[in-house]
């Protein structure tokens, strides 16, 4: 436990000024958008806009998160000059693996929400002086689909995990793109299965679109009953055989690194 | 746990522990093989020195001793453990310092609380001792250091550390004249019984009564490893003004005043031990074969 500590201490020590720099462009924008909105509700003379806080959280969870995670192996796993100070550390790739995934999909949302959070502390009451902005402290429960949020930041953040591991160099553009066509394959994939499951239900003769315009929404949703099954299947398979399917495999690809992996 | 007695029962000979057991290595970066058949054994308690051409592999060699290159072929064992599991027992107790390396931005004083954890048996006194003798200040910044400095905190961490093996990789580039013989009296001081290192160097004359015995790599294989006291006891160098006849002699070289003249040692033979450069290239020649002086 001892060394895993000192693995994630060192993980945030030795990012801690990219860190500080990333955390003062969040209270920054949150600040100034807060500002600007004041300013334009005060003089324009509309009401009070509600604050961005919500509307900017989704955007610097995900896409911030998704970057990081792309970004957090590739130094310690890629940097030629960098790698044998991470390979040489005494723990086991299991323990490196650990303390750099837990803290993306873990502490990172943790902090943001934090971070968020004491920004609203101090905006608020600085906009209410100023502008006469009503006091709106930023809570990420109050949006409703909070908890799917934060699924989906789960889900994607172990495949850019995965591709952080996977890809030597331009991990987040390469990931990317590897997404785009991996749906691409499997939205072929889904629209062939689709066709198949149609025509055993309907007919072979029934086309997919026609059975969706002919149908009355009850009747479709009586047709598609049986296929529920599939529905709870594709939800774990996503939900739970996709994440854990990419972080073991990143898993593995941090235990088979090597030295020349950095040429 | 039996097992592993055995290991360790069969991992001492002659009376000394074999902490490095080699045993025919393949391994190549392309289609031409760096090491073919390789097979190499380091005894605890000693400074080897490991010399090589440019290009003959001993930062690769290294490297596959410290779990960060895997071989392709044969069998590696590295304090009893296959480097190649980087299981944290093994990692603990070996210390590597890269030619080059850049370190993070903090002080010293804030990379030692941060390393110094992983090693269960690092001494923060012996840390702070070797710091003063090398002259380093921890409340500098490592990125503001010189390569020569960032090698000093590093050295004194590694020896601080207190490992059972410590590669060094070579240690004295970058370094000052009087921080070589630092370096030198160091980890003389610093060499225990219980510890082996591993100096990989081109700076023979940097290294010269600091490292013995001596592992030279040549052609993918390890074509000696010995003691220069060996070598001395068979052999003796002389400086002629004759140019010897080549069949007479094991090795001449031409030097400013005549030539250095390697023969083999008979009881009335007087001259000079051998150096580490002529060692050097007395074993090179010799595994030609062939011409260049040598019988």
């Amino acid at each position: 436990m001892n060394r895993f500590s000192a693995l994630v201490k060192r993980e945030v020590k030795t990012s801690q000024k990219d860190l500080f720099t990333y955390g003062l462009v969040i209270v920054l924008l949150l600040f100034v958008s807060e500002t600007l909105r004041s300013v334009y509700a005060r003089y324009a003379g509309v009401s009070f806009p509600a604050e961005s806080y919500n509307e900017m959280f989704p955007s610097f969870l995900l896409l911030g998160g998704f970057i990081m995670s792309s970004l957090i192996f590739s130094e310690d796993m890629f940097g030629k000059d960098t790698q044998h100070d991470w390979l040489m550390l005494p723990a086991t790739n299991l323990e490196k693996f650990l303390s750099k995934a837990l803290l993306m999909i873990v502490a990172y949302p943790i902090v943001l929400i934090v971070l968020f959070f004491l920004t609203s502390v101090v905006t608020e009451p600085i906009q209410l002086i100023i502008f006469g902005n009503p006091m709106a402290m930023f809570n990420p429960f109050r949006n409703g689909n909070f908890g799917f949020l934060l699924a989906q930041y789960w889900v994607w953040t172990s495949v850019f995990l995965l591709g952080g591991t996977y890809f030597r160099k331009a991990h987040f553009i390469k990931t990317v793109l590897a997404i785009g066509i991996i749906s691409l394959a499997l939205g072929a994939l889904g629209l062939l299965f689709a066709r198949i499951v149609f025509a055993i239900r309907f007919g072979s003769s029934l086309q997919v679109f026609d059975a969706m315009f002919y149908l009355s929404p009850v009747n479709l949703n009586r047709a598609l009953s049986p296929l529920k099954v599939f529905s709870v299947i594709s939800k774990i398979f996503y939900y739970v055989v996709l994440p854990i399917f990419c972080l073991v495999t990143a898993y593995f690809r941090v235990e088979e690194v090597q030295a020349t992996d950095a040429v | 746990m039996e097992q592993a007695m055995q290991e360790n029962a069969l991992a001492v000979q002659d009376g000394q522990e074999v902490v490095v057991h080699m045993q025919d290595i393949g391994f190549s970066y392309t289609e031409n093989r760096l090491f073919n058949h390789l097979d190499l054994e380091i005894r605890r308690g000693n400074i080897y020195g490991l010399l090589g051409k440019n290009g003959a592999g001993k930062t690769t060699l290294l490297k596959i001793l410290s779990g960060q290159l895997f071989i392709e072929e044969g069998e590696t064992k590295v304090l009893g453990e296959n480097p190649q599991k980087r299981s944290p027992s093994l990692l603990s107790e070996i210390f590597y310092l890269p030619e080059e390396f850049p370190l993070p931005k903090m002080k010293a004083s804030e990379y030692l609380a941060m390393r110094s954890p992983f090693y269960p048996r690092f001494d923060h006194g012996m840390f702070a001792q070797y710091c003063r003798e090398f002259d380093i200040d921890l409340n500098q910044r490592l990125d503001q250091m010189s390569l020569g400095q960032k090698k000093k905190v590093l050295l004194s961490f590694g020896l601080a550390s207190n490992t059972a093996l410590l590669i060094l990789d070579e240690p004295t580039n970058g370094l000052d004249i009087p921080s070589k013989k630092q370096f030198r009296q160091t980890v003389a001081s610093a060499m225990t019984e219980q510890r082996t290192f591993i100096i990989s160097t081109h700076q023979v004359r940097d290294m010269e009564n600091l490292i013995d015995p001596i592992i030279i790599l040549h052609d993918g294989k390890v074509i000696f490893n010995d003691t220069v006291e060996s070598v001395n006891e068979k052999y003796v160098l002389t400086l002629t003004t004759e140019q010897p006849k080549a069949d007479e002699v094991m090795y001449t070289e031409k030097v400013l005043g005549g030539w250095m003249v390697l023969s083999e040692r008979t009881d009335d033979s007087e001259g000079k031990p051998l150096d580490l450069e002529t060692l050097f290239n007395v074993i090179i020649e010799q595994s030609k074969g062939s011409a260049g002086g040598v019988r």
